[in-house]
């Protein structure tokens, strides 16, 4: 197993290089130049235009970062080679640069300041996720064709059809306005944001409806394929032995169905989870959650390439890192499965 | 049919329960005795900031956390018409206005009992002008007229020269070409004096700047959250009643709305298509920009302006029939009905009346009239001469392009939109590889020449149109030397009216406030600029 995580861990290397040289690649080839986006509609001067390039090694400077200029007097733009270089330097250096448009401040700092509430929304709602999807998934199985079974299929029908956003707004407007509305402002959950000081509710009060928003179509498909595979799992022939041997139903579906069912069912969520932790775009719109989500994409939109780069870092790793994880819970879930070993089919 | 219908009632109750179970939950989860209804501190929406830190202070919503931690030299008071004291008592200028002598109150300390001297408004400046800051400034250009300015660009001072402080609360400025407003541009909230510790510690300065102002922070700026800031007791000038105001940082408008509709925010903006309705829930501003109790939506026209930018080094739109057939056929006031609710106005001019009202402001082709523009399209011959309108998609501009598409088809023209995402528009823009384009226009100070210099001087950033007109330049020039504040705007309107009839630009209409105070607050008074003026805020 030792040697298997070794060897899964070096193969990262190969891959964050791949994934980060594409992001360099696309940051020439994408239009619009992060320098004139700077200012907005307002135009920069042309010395200060040229003083930024030289801050963000755009252009070639001297050792005293003033811009070198050929014969032409034209400035030489900073190779993409020379950039990337620079990058990785930074980044075992533990520098991931400075952002263009949040001006002055360090990409790491920005990073520290928004992953935490990523991660924590993230756990939260893949614990709602595992918990809720896989519970009702398994009643769903197991009383097929009754009440529960069609009723989980409605609802998951509806989740999975349902944008995040709009559940996200029908969650406030319930919970945030018409509640505290009717209850005379009693009973009601918070509408936006984390924390803050002088803030109504405990932090984890927070967390109830985007956690409930960003797991909601991923708990639907987890429990349809929870229901799936459960199904498929109890026709197998090695059920009906177990059966027959005289195990109860209870012991067969905890010893030897779920287990089984559960593989898809832990891919499934291990992926979500990953893309989880890159950040939930739409869910951190909706409930100003002040996550790495959002962060990226207003990077993107404003070609705050710094920034991009700081947190596709970050998200390559983390979900790397996480597929490693499930890779291994399947040696545990399946005894058949191992790992380092030499050969298995 | 009964049975099933009974488990769906039983099923529903079990919901009801579960949500309220949920609420019941987050009950316990309620702190007590901190309620946002509390007289003594507001809640107050902005977007996520640039910047709070002066040296780099740009967008509406880092200048309102910033102008209330700061105070610069002088400010424009609306109600009076001009420029009143702040953080320097009085000024002068010579005679030719290339030279600025300010007075500083004496007293004045910054946040952290450092003292507020010449000194310290030297040393704000000379950040802004620095070009080794970790992201040099973008808001430099207001420094420009300074002595000194270009050098430092060009790293060959470290100083800003034209900058002197002949004793602790005298600063002399001079300027390198004479400029009669520039106590207006003093009254920038970027040009603040910082302390000592603004060049000790430049990372927290960021997030944690230390002002001059009559408010000051608690703790740091949590980006996407909340600046949280407190009254600050020594300051210098009249007390704010106002104990906390705490800035809810928002990414979409639409949320904070709902936030302030729960009764949770004190002042917001209102999301598009939603004033009327707000109007008659809320109650309409008497002057459009204090709101009171039961008169809670501003409606108050901006120092700003929505135009089309004309590539005039374009075929088509060199020809000067083309651009004025065009500036007449458009309806102005459709859009402005049509898409916002009438409370924009219809620019007549490219200076708004709010920064100067006189008749000679007024574009002789900047109205609707169909016929005439259909007249000069038939007269010569433009039937069926292509346009293209490009624009950034998003922010409503994809339906004020389709109105103006119609418009133009309706005297003529064959029309094509050109939409395209932010940072291609821009580039697009700035490489002059557009035809028509739309821009916003922002002021900075409130002077007609804020509106003409940066848009129609011929070497000005700002000119995308490429308008070069040695007319112009000549006449912005000698009306900046003029130091009668009357003379210098009967000059300005002059060149207003040389550019109105050169047409390099179409005004299509001036912004207006669409905001709303809940009836907690008991006056509050929003600056055409989009400052609010929270010093002076009451609490009900």
């Amino acid at each position: 197993m030792g040697k298997y995580i070794l060897k899964r861990v070096l193969q990262f290397i190969p891959v964050f290089l791949g994934v980060t040289l594409i992001l360099f690649a696309l940051e020439n080839i994408v239009p619009g130049d992060p320098i004139k986006l700077m200012a907005g509609e307002k135009k920069l001067d042309p010395q200060t235009e040229l003083n930024l390039r030289a801050t963000y090694h755009l252009i070639e400077t001297d050792s005293n970062g003033k811009p070198v200029r050929d014969s032409n007097g034209k400035t030489i733009p900073t190779p993409m080679w020379k950039r990337y270089v620079l990058y990785v330097n930074g980044l075992l250096h533990g520098d991931l640069g400075t952002s263009y448009q949040r001006k002055g401040q360090s990409v790491a700092s920005i990073l520290a300041d928004k992953y935490p509430y990523t991660i924590r929304l993230s756990i939260v709602a893949i614990i709602i996720e595992a918990v809720v999807g896989i519970g009702a998934g398994m009643v769903s199985a197991l009383k097929r064709y009754s009440f529960w079974d069609i009723l989980v299929t409605l609802v998951t029908s509806i989740m999975v059809a349902m944008p995040a956003y709009w559940l996200g707004m029908l969650l406030q407007l319930f919970f945030g306005v018409f509640l505290k509305n009717a209850t005379g402002g009693a009973f009601y959950l918070p509408i936006s944001g984390a924390v803050g000081p002088g803030a109504e509710f405990d932090d984890w009060v927070y967390y109830i409806l985007p956690a409930i928003t960003l797991a909601a179509v991923s708990t639907a498909y987890t429990a349809r394929i929870m229901r799936s595979q459960l199904l498929e799992v109890m026709n197998q022939d090695y059920i009906r032995t177990a059966r027959a041997k005289g195990l109860s139903r209870r012991d067969v579906i905890w010893h030897h169905a779920l287990k089984n069912a559960l593989i898809p069912v832990v891919t499934y969520i291990g992926i979500d989870f990953g893309g989880m932790m890159a950040g939930a775009i739409l869910t951190e719109t909706v409930f100003n959650w002040p996550g790495v989500g959002y962060e990226t994409y207003r990077a993107i939109t404003q070609r705050d390439w710094p920034i991009v780069m700081g947190s596709v870092t970050v998200i390559v790793v983390v979900v790397m890192v996480i597929n490693l994880i499930v890779d291994i819970s399947y040696a545990f879930l399946d005894p058949r499965i191992r790992y380092g070993a030499g050969k298995n089919d | 049919m009964a049975d099933k219908l009974m488990m769906g009632r039983r099923t529903f109750v079990k919901g009801g329960l579960a949500a309220s179970a949920l609420t019941a939950l987050a009950a316990c989860g309620k702190k007590s005795g901190s309620s946002s209804s509390s007289n003594s501190s507001m809640k107050y929406y902005i977007n996520d900031p640039v910047a709070i830190d002066p040296y780099n202070t740009q967008e509406s919503e880092g200048t309102q956390v910033e102008h209330i931690l700061f105070d610069s030299l002088c400010d424009y008071d609306w109600d009076k018409e001009e420029i009143v004291p702040k953080a320097a008592e009085s000024w002068e200028a010579n005679s030719d206005g290339t030279e600025f002598t300010f007075h500083l109150v004496k007293g004045a300390k910054f946040h952290n009992g450092d003292k507020v001297d010449a000194k310290s408004f030297k040393r704000g400046w000379e950040r802004i002008c620095n070009p080794k800051m970790a992201t040099p400034s973008e808001i430099n250009y207001h420094l420009a007229p300074v002595v000194g300015y270009d050098e430092m660009q060009k790293g060959t001072a470290t100083e800003l020269s034209g900058v002197t402080c002949p004793d602790d609360y005298t600063l002399v400025v001079k300027l390198s070409a004479p400029m009669a407003d520039f106590p207006y541009i003093c009254c920038h909230p970027a040009l603040a004096p910082v302390p000592q510790a603004a060049l000790d510690d430049p990372k927290s300065f960021l997030t944690k700047p230390i002002g001059n102002g009559p408010y000051m922070m608690v703790g740091k700026w949590e980006s996407g959250q909340y600046i949280n800031v407190k009254r600050f007791d020594d300051y210098y000038g009249k007390k704010p009643s106002i104990k906390k105001i705490y800035f809810s940082i928002q990414k979409d408008p639409k949320t904070a709305f709902s936030e302030f509709e729960a009764g949770n925010i004190d002042f917001t903006s209102i999301p598009t298509g939603r004033i009327k309705e707000t109007q008659k829930k809320y109650g309409k501003s008497k002057d459009g920009y204090t709101c009171t109790p039961k008169h809670q939506v501003i409606t108050g026209a901006e120092t700003s302006i929505y135009y089309l930018t004309l590539n005039l080094q374009d075929e088509t739109m060199k020809d000067l029939n083309v651009r004025k057939a065009m500036s007449l056929a458009i309806d102005r006031q459709k859009i402005i009905d049509k898409l916002f609710e009438g409370i924009r106005k219809p620019a007549t001019s490219f200076v708004p009346s709010i920064i100067d009202d006189d008749k000679k402001d007024v574009w002789e082709f900047s109205k609707y009239d169909k016929d005439a523009a259909k007249k000069i399209v038939d007269e010569n011959n433009l039937a069926g001469k292509e346009i293209t309108l490009s624009y950034n998609s998003g922010g409503d501009h994809e339906d004020i392009m389709s109105i103006i598409q119609d418009n133009l088809e309706a005297v003529g023209f064959k029309v094509k939109q050109s939409s395209m995402e932010w940072a291609s528009y821009l580039t697009a823009l700035s490489g002059g590889n557009y035809q028509v384009g739309r821009l916003g226009w922002i002021a900075d100070y409130p002077t007609m020449d804020n509106f003409i210099y940066p848009n129609f001087y011929s070497t000005a950033d700002n000119n995308y149109a490429k308008y070069n007109n040695p007319e112009v330049d000549k006449a912005i020039d000698a009306a900046r030397q003029i130091t009668d504040d009357d003379e210098r705007r009967e000059k300005y309107r002059e060149v207003n009216q040389v550019i109105a009839a050169d047409l390099p630009v179409i005004p299509i209409m001036f912004y207006a406030h669409n905001h709303v105070a809940s009836d907690k607050v008991k006056s509050l008074y929003y600056d055409p600029q989009g400052k609010a003026d929270l010093a002076n805020t009451k609490l009900a």
